[in-house]
């Protein structure tokens, strides 16, 4: 529900505002789940679009070397596409279901490369994603890129109507509720994971 | 070359009316340039019966006319009477065996003997390790690219082992428990009516596209195209592949036999016999593509070998 | 003596799901093409296989490594590091398939705990019994050809440990005797360790159809609503010559034996296999711990109880496969 308020946000906040957001948020990601992120750097560079279908927004990730998040068209030209609800996207992500499964309801479709989107699958399923601690957790990141964000934002908000206005602020909440997070020290990371510890 | 190229002849491995299957052999033993000829019902236990009788005149009129006539395992061995034909085979000695299964492989162990080509040797190691059980020849899996091919006879000659590969015929691509000859037919294996016997050359499997694809053999899938190494003759020959091995069909095997002959005899160019072998198999393309290290269906001509 | 459950792990997220959810013991491989689920993303790292290994042992679980594709002529030396390194970091076994490969094992490391994979396609006593004297082989994985009376004369003659599959993806073929991938692709099981390798596949909408293809092959259409597979080419739809389009050579269903423990046990059967290395670690978990609650039922008082697995399974359909005659 969070996650679709704010890709709404998303939808209407420029790239300027998105990217260095979702740079941190990968930068974060990566320095948690080194394994998936040094799978997606050895592959070859391409982009695959991830479409949550009930949501105004897409996003292309880029892998390669150098992964990348971006805020993009429904329709962005991509070398691999996997289509589904966003909340079944977000379960898929955190390993929460299983992605042959849902596969095989037709929950979620992949198109194109199907080799990038099982390697990306496999890869995120390596890990023990969970957004919100991942993300509660980059309290260095986001001091930077937080305020920019409300800056911008702010800008934006005071030139659409109000509806819109009262869209984005959930997602102000959230981005409050972050920062406060920030003054204190970052959780340590949960250490239910006695076989990663080496 | 050191030692002349041997052609050899597979086992039918179609359920064919045993008097066609008698006068098969008969043509082959009067008129076609064979050196071996592997015999025996490898594919479904329930169709040896209709064998049994007529092997013993096949195996006296293939030796009269020159031919080694080696008597080939089953491939799938998983029942006590499966078990005990094979015991049979093993004791009877009198003729050489090929082992298609592991457990054939495990009985032969001392007694000179050939590896068929449903006997995984993917490496010199496996290749070495059966040698040293007795193996006098290992025939080459279908799926095996020329580089296999190469290291896996090096390491055979230095072994005093001769290595074989299919030049032709459709190539074997599974075996199952499950009969899908009687499950098209809607029939159960126990009851199958053997039903595999309507189709000689097997039973043509398209996609949903209607595009031909495969070929069921009872429980035996099979390539929709005709394996065909003509082209590559003289290459295998440099690699110091000693035999060639010709599956059999309904087409005429002499004419095939002859061609091959002549090609490994040095007296026929490769890509003219492939030519000639793609006009005189009516219901399937050839194939070369496993040689290749491409798909199995794929047919890689020489141009594309020269700039591969 | 109660079944030991033999768990997939193609991440070590996956194995610490299976661990935590039951496994006796989960069998995983490297991240190359030394096993038979050499899919992108997917498999162990040695640093990672060491970890798992400890991860496993810390709670009295066994881990064993699969290195069961058959090694290419020419370059046997990946597969040769593959058996040193997971005798290395402390493998309770080494499931292997190729007989040069095995002999090897044997040889440099006699210790070392040998499973036979099912890979090498041992389908009666006597091949069984040759890797058991000439390598050693304490445990063979039966390829899925066998009926449960097959197993029981297999067990009772040979004296080796049987573990056999009991749920999950199901080969309609002999295993590590089929070349269909391979025809299709290129890319073999045997080989590069791959079926159906995803570098191949391609779903194309086609109005409201799904088509999956691999390679230049149409491998299945699915309407509107049905359920979809992954192209797996034996579990595609097909029609022969004459014959209307259907699943020729096997339905997509998920093979699931759970019914048969009673006669699995009266069998011989030592463990109980998993399939699906493949698959998510959530899949895993919910799968596993099934099975645990199952088998433990199972061993308290001879019954098997009903459990839903349906969610996961391909098809949201099953079947008890080869082991009952009928499947042939």
């Amino acid at each position: 529900m969070l996650a679709g308020v704010a890709l709404r946000a998303a939808a209407r906040l420029g790239d300027g505002v998105t990217a260095p957001v979702l740079d941190r948020v990968l930068r974060t990601l990566a320095s948690r789940h080194r394994r998936a992120f040094e799978a997606m750097a050895e592959m070859r560079e391409a982009a695959v679009l991830i479409d949550p279908v009930d949501q105004p927004v897409a996003f292309l990730l880029s892998v390669g070397p150098q992964p990348r998040l971006r805020v993009a068209a429904k329709d962005a030209p991509a070398d691999a596409g996997i289509r589904g609800p966003l909340v079944n996207l977000m379960d898929l992500l955190e390993g929460r279901i299983d992605g042959d499964a849902l596969f095989f309801r037709r929950t979620l479709s992949i198109e194109g490369d199907t080799a990038l989107v099982v390697g990306l699958r496999n890869a995120l399923d390596g890990e023990d994603i969970d957004l919100v601690a991942d993300l509660a957790g980059l309290a260095g990141p986001f001091r930077l890129a937080v305020p920019r964000l409300r800056r911008e934002a702010a800008r934006l908000t005071g030139m659409l109507e109000g509806a819109r206005a009262l869209l984005l602020a959930p997602v102000m909440g959230r981005l409050d509720a972050l920062e406060r997070r920030i003054a204190t020290p970052a959780p340590a990371p949960r250490s239910s994971r006695p076989g990663r510890e080496i | 070359m050191a030692t002349r190229s041997l052609l050899t002849l597979g086992p039918v491995l179609f359920n064919w009316p045993v008097d066609q299957w008698r006068d098969f052999y008969a043509r082959m033993a009067d008129e076609a340039p064979l050196d071996v000829v592997y015999l025996g019902e490898v594919v479904c236990s329930k169709r040896a019966p209709f064998f049994e009788d007529a092997i013993p005149d096949v195996i006296e009129r293939l030796t009269a006319a020159g031919k080694r006539v080696v008597l080939a395992s089953p491939i799938l061995v998983t029942t006590d009477r499966e078990r005990k034909a094979v015991r049979d085979l093993v004791e009877a000695g009198e003729l050489e065996v090929e082992a298609n299964d592991l457990g054939a492989v495990a009985q032969l162990a001392g007694k000179p003997h050939a590896v068929g080509p449903f006997v995984n040797v993917y490496n010199e190691a496996t290749l070495g390790w059966l040698a040293s059980r007795g193996a006098t020849s290992v025939s080459l899996g279908a799926e095996m690219p020329a580089a296999s091919v190469a290291s896996l006879t090096q390491e055979a000659t230095r072994l005093g082992v001769e290595t074989e590969v299919q030049v032709f015929g459709r190539v074997p691509l599974a075996i199952s428990a499950r009969c899908y000859h009687a499950r098209v037919h809607g029939l159960h294996k126990d009851g199958c009516q053997f039903v595999c016997g309507q189709d000689l050359d097997g039973l043509g499997v398209e996609t949903l596209d209607d595009q031909p694809f495969l070929a069921v053999n009872g429980l035996q899938t099979m390539s929709h195209t005709y394996l065909c190494l003509a082209a590559e003759i003289a290459e295998l020959q440099r690699l110091g592949v000693g035999r060639f091995r010709l599956s059999p069909h309904t087409v005429d095997m002499v004419r095939v036999a002859k061609g091959f002959r002549a090609v490994l005899d040095g007296e026929r160019a490769g890509g003219d016999l492939a030519a000639e072998l793609a006009g005189l198999v009516t219901d399937a393309p050839l194939a070369n593509g496993f040689f290749h290290d491409a798909a199995g269906a794929a047919y890689i001509g020489s141009h594309e070998r020269m700039t591969a | 003596m109660a079944f030991e459950l033999i768990c997939p792990a193609g991440t070590p997220a996956a194995l610490r799901a299976a661990v935590d959810a039951g496994a006796d013991a989960v069998y995983c491989g490297f991240r190359d093409e030394t096993n038979a689920r050499n899919f992108p993303g997917l498999n162990f790292s040695r640093e990672e296989l060491g970890e798992a290994v400890r991860y496993a042992h810390a709670r009295d679980r066994k881990v064993f490594v699969a290195i069961n594709t058959y090694p290419t002529a020419g370059n046997l030396a990946p597969w040769h590091k593959a058996v040193d390194d997971a005798a290395r970091l402390g493998a309770d076994a080494v499931i292997l398939a190729d007989l040069g490969l095995l002999d090897y094992a044997a040889r440099k490391h006699p210790s070392l705990r040998l499973h036979l994979s099912v890979q090498a396609s041992a389908a009666n006593a006597e091949a069984v019994t040759l890797f058991r004297d000439a390598f050693g082989v304490q445990r063979v994985v039966l390829p899925r050809v066998l009926t449960v009376a097959d197993i029981k004369g297999l067990t009772a003659e040979t004296g080796v440990e049987v573990e056999v599959f009991v749920f999950g993806g199901l080969c309609p073929m002999a295993e590590g005797r089929c070349s269909l991938s391979s025809y299709a692709t290129g890319l073999s099981p045997n080989k590069q360790g791959v079926c159906s390798p995803a570098s191949h596949v391609r779903y194309e909408p086609r109005g409201n159809e799904l088509i999956s293809r691999l390679g230049d092959f149409t491998i299945n259409v699915f309407g509107a609503d049905e359920p979809a597979g992954y192209p797996t080419l034996c579990k595609g739809r097909f029609a022969a010559q004459g014959a209307d389009a259907g699943y020729l050579f096997e339905e997509p269903t998920s093979l699931n034996a759970l019914q048969l423990l009673p006669e699995l046990k009266k069998a011989g059967v030592h463990a109980l296999k998993i399939e699906g290395r493949q698959r998510g670690k959530a899949y895993i978990a919910s799968v596993v711990q099934t099975y645990r609650k199952a088998l433990d039922a199972f061993e308290r008082n001879g019954k098997v109880p009903n459990v839903d697995l349906d969610a996961v399974v391909e098809g949201a359909r099953e079947t008890a496969g080869a082991y009952q005659k009928s499947w042939r």
